[in-house]
């Protein structure tokens, strides 16, 4: 009789543990989303694509679809578990000015400030994201959630994630995959289109050597981009603050220690914090829905749109330009603010029509435009959806 | 020169008066002063019940601000030679009003039911006044006005705003606009269902803030380099000969590479070749053997 009792015991108990297992909880959807994560981290590894971007945000997507029986204090989504706390820098937007911070700390807008013209090509590629908004609205999205989805033609990650965590929370683990995913894409999403709309005579054009850019320069461009973009959009704030702040610690070169750890150690903690909370939202339960495909082919849309205009944009201010000052359309791309990713897909295909042309330091130039361009249409967006 | 030192000074005191009366004007502190009075019901004959199921003379008071705002330690009155009549508790959880919220007190005249049970009560034509906890800063005030009548509320219109009138449904702790506002989105979705409008506007935006960036680093890199030519003109340099000489992509690559190489090379141990640097001593009272060893005692 006891020993009976016993086995009943230790069958129920086992039983009980099966119930709290992942292997119980699993279903369809998780094993998609787990295939998904070893993708990334396989893309990162294998093919070196944003690997400081894949690697955290696919083991993040593991973890978050490790499948765990609810209200145990786990989940991402659940409040008072440790992942919940790390996300708290996602949903209430603090990782990403963080972020901005960094990037200004190791950006050198000197290609930018000896060609100021090519800024405006940085505006241009913008477009991929009002197209996308369009498209969006017309697939039935609300406003809001609309405006955080078009941001992905921003090809910025962080703003679509300071974006979404304002406009479409629910959104979000969806919108900021697919920004980082199509980040990594932009190498094979890119050529094609830059290929498709330039001609063989374009492609060749040679540019003039960037200028050198003097101390004084520099150190005013934080300054005064700061003060003419936040003061026509001050919802783009947060962003565009730290973004300047962290360029002139680094240009003012007598901050040296603080630039190097925005640009080091911080930005590398903030970026395994975003990584892996981001990829850990996209638990399958939550992230798997219509929408999220959505967001996806809408993502994809978006990154096409903005490397057309800007292609085109850079063909159409060629058209008044005198021969010798005109601009390749190889660098319109680079506009989208994927930096450097994009910058260097102009100089690969730059050199494979003219093995001595190299465009990188002239395509530079519109890819740190277009952070600051994609941070001021985060901040219109904001500013008339929220 | 003086004189031009004087002026200098004088122009500078103006800018300073001038910028500092512009922060003064338009600047709101965060705290105390985000709270409003924004409601008041004196009649309550069929609405809000307290927390011992009586009517009585509400107030509400809204939070404006965008921090958390402790009441606790202010001072309610209704009476300006006695600004200290009525102290709010303090260290208490329950006054502690969240951003963009809001705070109910009851003018019953009974304290003795609770923190949030003023000691007097209010009547019509009568003043109310909210005074921080120094008991001398007025936060805000109101005159009750006459003739509001049972169960309407006299508040403000929109919530904070100077627009005092008499509500016909009171809302007491919550916004004084029960009318469903939609949002932001929903209205701009409304307005502009395709998303042109915020394309042409949004880009129009975009553009202008970077173009705002061209002009101004076009034209500040032209002075900049006139600027430079002088200097260098005035230096008997040959600004043509400069130019000219102007060293090619290639060539700074070149030299990028060599000096790369170069300072790879550096190494103290490579193999088995060992590299030895003159250590420099140089004196501080830190390494000093002087300082640094104990006094014989004597």
């Amino acid at each position: 009789m006891e020993s009976g009792s016993f086995k009943d015991f230790v069958t129920d108990h086992l039983f009980e543990f099966f119930s709290y297992t992942a292997y119980a909880n699993m279903t369809f959807g998780h094993v998609i989303m787990i295939l998904v994560g070893l993708i990334f981290i396989y893309l990162a590894i294998a093919k070196d694509y944003e690997p400081m971007l894949l690697v955290p945000i696919g083991f993040g997507i593991l973890i978050g679809n490790v499948a765990f029986s609810p209200g145990m204090k786990l989940g991402i989504y659940e409040e008072g578990s440790v992942l919940n706390y790390l996300y708290f820098g996602v949903s209430k937007g603090v990782y990403p000015p963080l972020i901005f911070l960094g990037i200004g700390a190791m950006t050198d807008f000197s290609a930018l400030l000896s060609n100021p013209r090519l800024i405006l090509i940085g505006a241009a590629a913008q477009i991929g994201i009002f197209g996308a908004y369009a498209i969006a609205l017309a697939l039935g999205f609300d406003a809001n959630e609309a405006g955080a989805i078009a941001i992905i033609g921003g090809a910025d990650g962080p703003t679509a994630i300071f974006l979404s965590s304002y406009l479409a929370k629910d959104l979000m683990g969806a919108i900021a995959i697919s920004a980082y995913s199509y980040m990594a894409l932009v190498p094979v999403i890119q050529p094609p289109i830059m290929r498709l709309f330039t001609t063989k005579k374009e492609r060749l054009i040679r540019m003039k050597p960037p200028r050198a850019v003097s101390k004084l320069e520099k150190i005013l461009f934080p300054l005064v981009g700061l003060l003419m973009t936040c003061f026509l959009v001050p919802s783009g704030l947060p962003l565009l603050g730290m973004l300047f702040f962290g360029n002139l610690l680094k240009e003012s070169t007598v901050t040296k220690r603080l630039a190097d750890t925005a640009k080091g150690p911080m930005i590398d903690i903030v970026t395994i914090l975003l990584g892996l909370t981001v990829g850990a939202s996209t638990q399958a339960t939550t992230f798997l829905t219509p929408k999220s495909i959505g967001i996806f082919a809408l993502g994809a849309f978006s990154f096409v749109i903005a490397t057309t205009g800007g292609v085109l944009f850079v063909k159409f201010i060629n058209l008044f330009l005198k021969e010798g000052n005109k601009i390749n359309p190889l660098i319109g791309n680079a506009g989208v603010s994927a930096v450097p990713d994009s910058a260097r897909v102009s100089q690969t295909i730059g050199l494979e029509y003219d093995k001595t042309n190299h465009l990188l330091m002239h395509a530079m130039g519109p890819n740190v435009a277009g952070v600051i361009g994609s941070a001021v249409a985060a901040g219109i967006i904001l500013s008339f959806l929220s | 020169m003086k004189r031009v030192l004087h002026l200098k000074a004088n122009g500078l005191i103006i800018l300073l008066v001038l910028f500092g009366s512009v922060i003064f004007q338009n600047s709101h502190a965060q705290g105390a002063v985000d709270l409003k009075l924004n409601e008041i019901l004196l009649y309550n004959d069929s609405g809000y019940v307290d927390e011992y199921g009586q009517r009585g003379t509400w107030i509400e008071i809204f939070n404006s601000g965008y921090s958390t705002v402790d009441i606790g330690g202010m001072y309610f009155s209704n009476d300006p030679n006695n600004p200290k009549k009525y102290k709010v508790a303090k260290d208490n959880v329950s006054t502690i009003i969240p951003p963009r919220n809001y705070y109910v007190v009851w003018a019953d005249g009974n304290s003795l039911k609770g923190i949030n049970h003023l000691n007097f009560t209010l009547a019509e034509k009568e003043f109310l006044f909210l005074y921080d906890a120094n008991g001398r800063s007025l936060i805000d005030s109101i005159q009750i006005e006459e003739g509001i009548g049972k169960d309407k509320a006299f508040g403000r219109l929109t919530d904070g705003f100077d627009d005092w009138r008499v509500l016909e449904r009171p809302s007491p702790l919550s916004s004084n606009q029960i009318k469903e506002e939609p949002s932001g989105a929903e209205k701009f979705g409304k307005v502009d269902p395709t998303g042109a409008g915020m394309m042409v506007i949004a880009m129009g935006v975009v553009f202008s803030a970077l173009a705002l960036l061209f002009f101004i680093f076009k034209y500040m890199g032209k002075v900049l380099n006139k600027e430079k030519t002088k200097t260098t003109k005035k230096d008997n340099v040959d600004v043509k000969d400069m130019v000219e000489d102007e060293m090619s992509g290639e060539v700074n690559a070149a030299i990028a590479l060599a000096l790369y190489l170069y300072k790879d090379q550096m190494h103290d141990y490579e193999n088995t070749v060992l590299t030895i640097n003159k250590v420099s001593r140089t004196y501080s009272p830190w390494s000093s053997k002087i300082y640094g060893l104990r006094q014989t005692p004597r």
